[in-house]
């Protein structure tokens, strides 16, 4: 009989607990931290990368640069490359250069040291894209990478999985069974 | 009874199916020298597992030397030496018991591929192979400096619990035909060489396309000792060895 008083006191002392308005708050607070801290998690993985320049796209897309210029490895490799200071000094050595990051690339021709470029469109070990078919069979930059030229720094965009790669594979294929064939074999891609 | 939600196995291989690419083994030039086991190793990223765990028969190779003694001890005589590795077979027995279908059959280049990405470790395709071509990364073999810069980036690195197997150096293939395309032309014959097939000192190993009679796959594959192993299972392997002894 008593220790059935004891835990009827117990659970009311626990009631009383929970109706307080600091535990409520409290669990609110608690929620709203994870949240925000999952969030914040997600957010993190879609943010472009620290570039050692931060290079803007639009200007130079806007000058008429075209994207094969500066990445000529999509042309005839699987990677599509970045450019090199001496790529970057053929224009701007004709150039004033005040800007502060003009100034950075300078810096890297004079020293001689390579720009240390962080690539933004990556694809797991697993998987080998290759730049070269995809240029010659007539699929513009854009398709994939977005609207680069309106960008400053280069951004990913989510969500390009394999899916997104087959839907499209799949597309250009059409009705001709050869073809499907070839697009979605898993050695195509995987190996 | 209601229907069964399982997915019925059907790979589009048929008895007529030639297969694309086929390679042969001439045992009378085979001195064993091992050439080709250690090609493989650097091409493929196939860890080296150890002592310890080569004793357990852990040992990672998607190619190896077989040699067997016949007869009653001491009348004994050695087999000449016999190339095994996957033979790509056109009716696989490991393709229909994956559960995620890993392991599949390319219908482009004719071979057995195993999708890395997907295996989830089950050794069941391991267990049903009757060559035992493949195996199975019980660990993660680690590569101290500096010999992590031998990896080849076009071969993905396996983890532990991944089975992989010989895929006729399915990167180089590609990477040829990808060339071939560029410059638009066929592939021409020797072009493709696996690892294995370019480190042969001796040319026992020729690989080539066996849908085409005029390759030197196929003509060699016309000799009186070509010989399929364990042909009778109705594999039909795409590797030819030409009988070699007496």
């Amino acid at each position: 009989m008593l220790e059935r008083i004891k835990k009827l006191n117990l659970l009311e002392k626990a009631r009383e607990l929970v109706r307080k308005p600091v535990f409520l708050i409290g669990t609110g607070l608690l929620f709203l931290l994870l949240f925000s801290a999952a969030g914040y998690g997600v957010w993190t993985t879609q943010q472009p990368p620290p570039q050692p320049i931060q290079f803007n796209h639009s200007v130079h897309v806007g000058l008429g640069v075209q994207c094969l210029y500066c990445h000529p490895g999509a042309w005839r490799q699987a990677s599509a490359g970045l450019p090199t200071s001496g790529k970057c000094w053929g224009c701007h050595q004709q150039m004033a250069n005040t800007k502060p990051e003009q100034q950075k690339l300078v810096e890297y021709v004079n020293s001689s040291e390579p720009i240390p470029w962080v690539p933004v469109f990556i694809q797991p070990d697993f998987v080998y894209f290759n730049h070269r078919p995809h240029i010659a069979g007539g699929v513009n930059c854009e398709t994939c990478h977005g609207e680069i030229s309106r960008l400053t720094v280069a951004e990913p965009i989510a969500g390009q999985n394999m899916g997104w790669c087959l839907d499209c594979h799949r597309t250009t294929a059409g009705d001709d069974e050869e073809k499907l064939i070839r697009l979605t074999d898993c050695s195509t891609c995987h190996r | 009874m209601a229907e069964s939600k399982i997915p019925v196995f059907s790979a589009k291989w048929s008895e007529e199916e030639k297969g694309k690419w086929g390679l042969v083994v001439d045992q009378d030039l085979c001195t064993g020298c091992q050439a080709c086991v250690t090609a493989c190793a650097m091409e493929n990223n196939i860890p080296f597992v150890g002592e310890e765990d080569a004793a357990y028969g852990r040992a990672m190779h998607w190619i190896r030397l077989e040699r067997f003694w016949e007869g009653e001890y001491p009348q004994v005589k050695a087999t000449p030496f016999q190339a095994v590795m996957c033979q790509q077979c056109g009716s696989a027995p490991c393709e229909p018991v994956c559960p995620v279908f890993a392991s599949v059959h390319s219908q482009n280049e004719q071979l057995n591929i195993q999708v890395y990405n997907r295996c989830v470790g089950t050794r069941y395709c391991a267990n049903n192979c009757p060559y035992v071509a493949r195996t199975f990364n019980w660990r993660d073999y680690d590569r101290p400096e500096p010999l992590n810069n031998q990896l080849n980036p076009d071969v993905t690195v396996r983890r532990r619990g991944i089975m992989e197997k010989c895929t006729f150096c399915v990167q180089r293939i590609r990477k040829t035909e990808d060339a071939a395309k560029s410059e638009g032309r066929d592939v021409y014959d020797g072009e493709v060489e696996p690892a294995c097939v370019q480190a042969c000192p001796a040319e026992a190993l020729v690989f080539g396309r066996i849908d085409d009679p005029e390759s030197a796959v196929s003509k060699r594959m016309q000799s009186g000792r070509a010989v399929k192993l364990l042909e009778e299972l109705g594999t039909q392997p795409r590797v030819t060895y030409l009988k070699g002894g007496d």
